[in-house]
């Protein structure tokens, strides 16, 4: 589902985040991507994303080399795929309901298939009763609810979390860590990074650890 | 309903609640596009009427022969005849005296007066078309008819009116040029609004491409917004334009009333005020399309890191 081959990213000015990454993410699978701050988990999940193009290689998405595709089709694999951004990226003019159904507004859906589907993701993750809420009345997990709730609206195949336990609680990250377990268990591909130790033994998932941008190895779920 | 039609209906919707949620400053920036827009919709006016009252003018090179009020048929037969044969002459039209008094009773306020006239004033007159391609060969046929036996006068009072059609040509085309530059301006101007709009809303912009927008998608509410507020410009200019136009159309026809003459305001048809209309939103979408393509070059997701 997801292939990286050789992949090597340089940003503008120089930084190297990724040095010939290889690795494959099989559908179905859950994924977790460890590594220190740093070691390029957040680059190599958004060039699965198709957020990030890569310097050289080649990122395979569905069957589509990322790099090979325009700007339009980007940004419609992007529709395929969920992503949970590390710092949330919502929306603080718009209530909760609206930061969910944007990309369901960007896709076009009916109003009506929008609201279904939206008070379905908010239900999902625990926030219906908050739908009118702004964002800036919740809290930091509240919050990353809200950031899992917009990336699954759209029901994607793909879902791609950054630190989605970053900066919470124990309490907080196991409920989130289920929660994706939860979209694994229903056959969604799972692709998640996280330098949390209590997360990724409750993930019990495949890890791939990258260490200043190189793969550093691999390990199976014990 | 399409998807396509659905986006379509969503960004209408979501322009028209962002000039909603802001009515004085989308107020304004009408008003200022409006006051670019009325320059060359007044002046169009202006030349319109202008070539309204030139349109009655003769303006083909002629000459009118005026014989003597003694002249007999006999005479007249003869000058026609020395007329048609000159080599720039194009067409002969005998206009007979009673044939003059006539047109000039039906023509004009004297009828009155002309009725109580012992005898008709009035000679009889050839209008003579000219070939107006040599002026030294023309002034000499009207030196040569003037001294004509019978002829009384020569007169070729084209000339001025020609003239006065030549300034209405450069008229249009100034009119044409400031249409130019005040269409530019008004494209520019829509355009740094809605730059200062894509920049506010920058984070919005980032969010909707990173969940899939492509560039149409994002482009698109800001086109409408760029069209509606144009159009909007383009109406608020036409009564603007009529309301000027009518203010000094009621002086300007007390003045030409006094002079005999019937200059009147020709304000543009429905035609005309629909093309400002659709011109005017064209150039409030040219100018959307414009600063959108300009900023999201500088923050499209995949393409900030390539």
């Amino acid at each position: 589902m997801i292939r990286f081959s050789a992949v090597a990213k340089r940003y503008p000015g120089g930084l190297e985040a990724l040095r010939g990454v290889t690795a494959d993410v099989a559908e179905g699978e859950m994924v977790a991507v460890t590594g220190r701050s740093g070691a390029g988990k957040s680059t190599l999940l958004k060039l699965a994303a198709g957020i990030e193009r890569a310097t050289s290689g080649s990122v395979v998405v569905h069957g589509q080399n990322v790099g090979a595709l325009g700007e339009t089709a980007l940004a419609i694999l992007r529709r395929r795929i969920g992503f949970v951004f590390q710092d949330h990226k919502l929306l603080f003019d718009r209530n909760a309901f609206e930061n969910v159904a944007l990309p369901l507004r960007v896709a076009g859906f009916t109003r009506d298939e929008t609201g279904r589907r939206v008070r379905a993701a908010l239900d999902k993750v625990g926030l219906l009763a908050r739908e009118k809420a702004n964002p800036v009345a919740l809290s930091g997990g509240e919050q990353q609810r809200l950031c899992i709730a917009r990336a699954i609206v759209n029901r994607p195949a793909i879902l791609i979390a950054d630190e989605p336990t970053g900066n919470l609680d124990a309490e907080y990250a196991a409920a989130i860590v289920d929660l994706f377990t939860s979209f694994n268990q229903v056959g969604v591909t799972v692709m998640m990074s996280t330098h949390d130790e209590a997360s990724l033994g409750r993930l019990g998932c495949r890890r791939i650890a990258l260490d200043a941008g190189r793969v550093a190895g691999e390990a199976q779920p014990a | 309903m399409s998807v396509w039609l659905r986006l379509q209906g969503h960004a209408l919707g979501d322009s028209i609640r962002r000039m909603a949620a802001q009515p004085l400053g989308a107020a304004f920036s009408i008003l200022v596009l409006a006051v670019a827009i009325a320059l060359p919709v007044i002046a169009a006016v202006v030349l319109r009427s202008a070539g309204a009252l030139t349109s009655g003018v003769e303006t083909d090179p002629h000459v009118n022969v005026y014989l003597t009020l003694e002249a007999t048929d006999a005479d007249v037969k003869r000058i026609e005849a020395v007329l048609r044969s000159n080599p720039q002459t194009a067409s002969v039209r005998f206009v007979s005296r009673k044939d003059a008094l006539d047109e000039l009773k039906s023509s004009t306020h004297l009828a009155e007066i002309l009725a109580s006239l012992d005898r008709n004033p009035l000679p009889h007159a050839f209008t003579v078309r000219v070939r107006a391609d040599d002026a030294t060969k023309l002034a000499a046929a009207r030196e040569a008819w003037a001294k004509l036996p019978a002829v009384d006068q020569v007169v070729a009072d084209f000339e001025w009116s020609q003239r006065l059609r030549r300034w209405i040509r450069f008229g249009d085309r100034v009119m044409a040029v400031i249409a130019i530059v005040l269409g530019a301006a008004v494209a520019f101007i829509v355009g740094h609004l809605i730059r200062l709009q894509v920049v506010s809303r920058r984070q919005e912009i980032e969010v909707s491409q990173l969940v899939g927008a492509t560039a149409s998608d994002v482009r698109r509410p800001f086109l409408y917004h760029g069209l509606l507020q144009g159009a909007a410009a383009g109406s608020l200019a036409l009564a603007l334009g009529w309301a000027a136009t009518a203010w000094l159309g009621a002086e300007l026809g007390a003045l030409t009333t006094a002079y005999a003459t019937d200059l009147k305001v020709v304000f543009l048809p429905p035609p005309g005020a629909a093309l400002v209309i659709v011109l005017s939103g064209l150039l409030g979408l040219a100018g959307a399309w414009w600063a959108v393509g300009r900023e999201l070059r500088q923050f499209s997701p995949s393409r900030r890191n390539p």
